[in-house]
């Protein structure tokens, strides 16, 4: 294990931060330690590009503090380039950063090379794809090594395809022993595959925090549930709901509840059931993934639940 | 159109066998064009960085007064200007009235509002997550400006190029604060105008001519300039 992991690299307590009048980041208390990847997850107007524009120093917390015991690095949303060769643009960033020009171009090409984009070190930035631009963008930041890496939905406006490629070699490219990484994502499943912690802000505060699978297993509330993809609800007779994801919902013959098919939606593979349920102690809707051959709208079928959440 | 045609005929001579008060004013416009547009944009272009990249309170005031610049009255400014240089004005002292010296300070104070609003302009039309991307990796004050006025660069070289036409074309301010004296502070343009007075007609052709072709050559060179900085090619480095 390499030297110092685990050690606190940036910590906010309480942090706030208004824009224009509103307050948009509401109390926030977040650590970052060496050596984890943390996922920040949370829907539009969330805060949470605020909250990074705060962790970095770049927007004034109105209350609360924010300790900063390395150098932090922020990628923005946006992956702009100068108009100049992609080494260039490196190499640029580089200078800005402190780094000794004598260093600059080794240390450029390593990160180019990292993220398979070495081969276009001197093309035009202008040029680039969007997965080639954000390629670029993200080994930039991470050439300049540093302490706390914060990225601002780096897989933002990438077609499926880049978006898992560029994904892809982002979990191994992301973590290092040597550096505190939160990344934020929309996509759960970006979060899962990239994250050892995720942390859920919704309107502005924390509502959720830990290691991805325990959190998913026990959602503290409904909308941290409803987030992290408990789209079913169950109402049973004796008051308890139950919360299901389509992977927790699955059709069999000899299951104990009820259900009429309300809709089918075609997917890649199978189809996605909207399944109205009543009978049997429990009422609501939940979803299903099923493989074809599928039942249809009217249908009467039969299901069981596996890993549900129940609330009380 | 015979006597346009007539007037054209004398003119051609007069520019075709290079004469010495021609050549004159030529000199002189070319200086005071690169002067005042050198001096306009040494102090304009950092005026234009302030305003196009800072946050500070009365930036949108100073961006409506260098937008109205552009339409500054020369005339006004000629005026403003000789009853400063008068040996009663506050800058009596410098002995600039009717002098090039005073004609250098006028034409760059009308094409300072050119370069000061234009490359502003040019500056805020950036993608503002290319220099907040810098901001966020450290780049200073100066490095900023250096980025933003590259990436620019276009709109820029646009603003010196409106200010130097500004400088070549404009004769109000001239008139005003060199007096527009004959083979001494002329440029092309009052020149012309002092030979129309005179009912020169040929000889203001024959300038007027030339005036159109040194126009033509310098801004011609710097839309070559401008075409090229919006290219790629020419702007890659060699890996080794």
């Amino acid at each position: 294990m390499a030297a110092g992991v685990g050690q606190l690299l940036l910590s906010c307590e309480g942090a706030c931060v208004r824009r224009d009048g509103r307050l948009v980041v509401d109390g926030v208390d977040l650590e970052l330690r060496r050596g984890e990847v943390v996922a920040l997850l949370g829907p539009n107007g969330a805060g949470k590009s605020t909250l990074l524009d705060a962790l970095v120093g770049g927007v004034a917390v109105g209350g609360g503090s924010v300790r900063r015991l390395g150098r932090v690095a922020i990628a923005l949303q946006s992956p702009e380039l100068a108009r100049r060769s992609v080494l260039a643009n490196v190499e640029l960033a580089l200078g800005w950063w402190g780094v000794r020009r004598s260093e600059r171009r080794a240390r450029a090409l390593e990160a180019l090379r990292l993220f398979g984009v070495d081969g276009l070190a001197a093309r035009s930035a202008v040029g680039l794809s969007g997965g080639e631009r954000r390629r670029v963008h993200l080994a930039r930041a991470l050439a300049v090594r540093p302490d706390v890496l914060l990225l601002d939905e780096p897989f933002a406006g990438l077609d499926a395809e880049a978006r898992t490629a560029l994904l892809q070699d982002s979990v191994a490219m992301l973590r290092s022993p040597g550096r505190a990484t939160l990344v934020v994502v929309h996509d759960r499943a970006e979060a899962f595959a990239l994250a050892d912690r995720l942390v859920v802000m919704i309107a502005g505060r924390v509502v959720a925090g830990g290691p991805p699978r325990e959190l998913l297993a026990a959602p503290p509330d409904l909308e941290v549930a409803r987030f992290l993809g408990y789209d079913g609800e169950l109402f049973g007779a004796d008051g308890r709901l139950l919360l299901t994801r389509s992977a927790n919902v699955i059709l069999d013959p000899g299951g104990p509840l009820a259900a009429r098919v309300a809709r089918v939606v075609p997917l890649e593979d199978g189809v996605r059931l909207e399944l109205e349920v009543s009978g049997d102690g429990w009422s609501g809707r939940v979803f299903a993934v099923s493989p074809l051959p599928a039942p249809g709208p009217g249908d009467e079928v039969r299901l069981r639940t596996e890993n549900g959440v129940f609330l009380p | 159109m015979s006597f346009l045609w007539h007037e054209l005929r004398l003119a051609v001579p007069m520019i075709v066998h290079g004469n010495p008060y021609l050549l004159s004013i030529i000199w002189f416009t070319v200086q005071v064009a690169g002067i005042a547009t050198a001096a306009a944009t040494a102090i304009g272009l950092p005026i234009g960085v302030a305003l196009g990249l800072g946050r500070f309170r009365g930036r949108r005031v100073l961006i409506w007064l260098a937008n109205a610049g552009l339409a500054l009255p020369p005339v006004l400014v000629g005026l403003i200007l000789f009853l400063l240089f008068v040996p009663q004005g506050p800058l009596g002292g410098l002995r600039l009235e009717l002098t090039r010296q005073g004609v250098f300070v006028a034409q760059a104070v009308l094409a300072l509002p050119f370069v000061a609003a234009l490359s502003a302009a040019a500056i805020m039309g950036l993608p503002a997550g290319l220099l907040a991307q810098a901001r966020a990796f450290g780049a200073g004050p100066v490095a900023l400006a250096a980025l933003a006025v590259r990436e620019a660069r276009i709109g820029v070289i646009a603003a010196v190029i409106a200010a130097l036409a500004t400088t070549l074309s404009e004769v109000g301010a001239i008139l005003i604060v060199g007096g527009n004296v004959y083979g001494y502070d002329q440029t092309l343009a009052s020149a012309a105008l002092y030979e129309v007075d005179a009912a020169s007609f040929a000889d203001a052709l024959a300038i007027g001519i030339v005036l159109v072709a040194l126009i033509v050559v310098l801004l011609g060179g710097l839309s070559l300039l401008q075409e090229r900085g919006g290219g790629i090619r020419w702007r890659f480095r060699p890996l080794s």
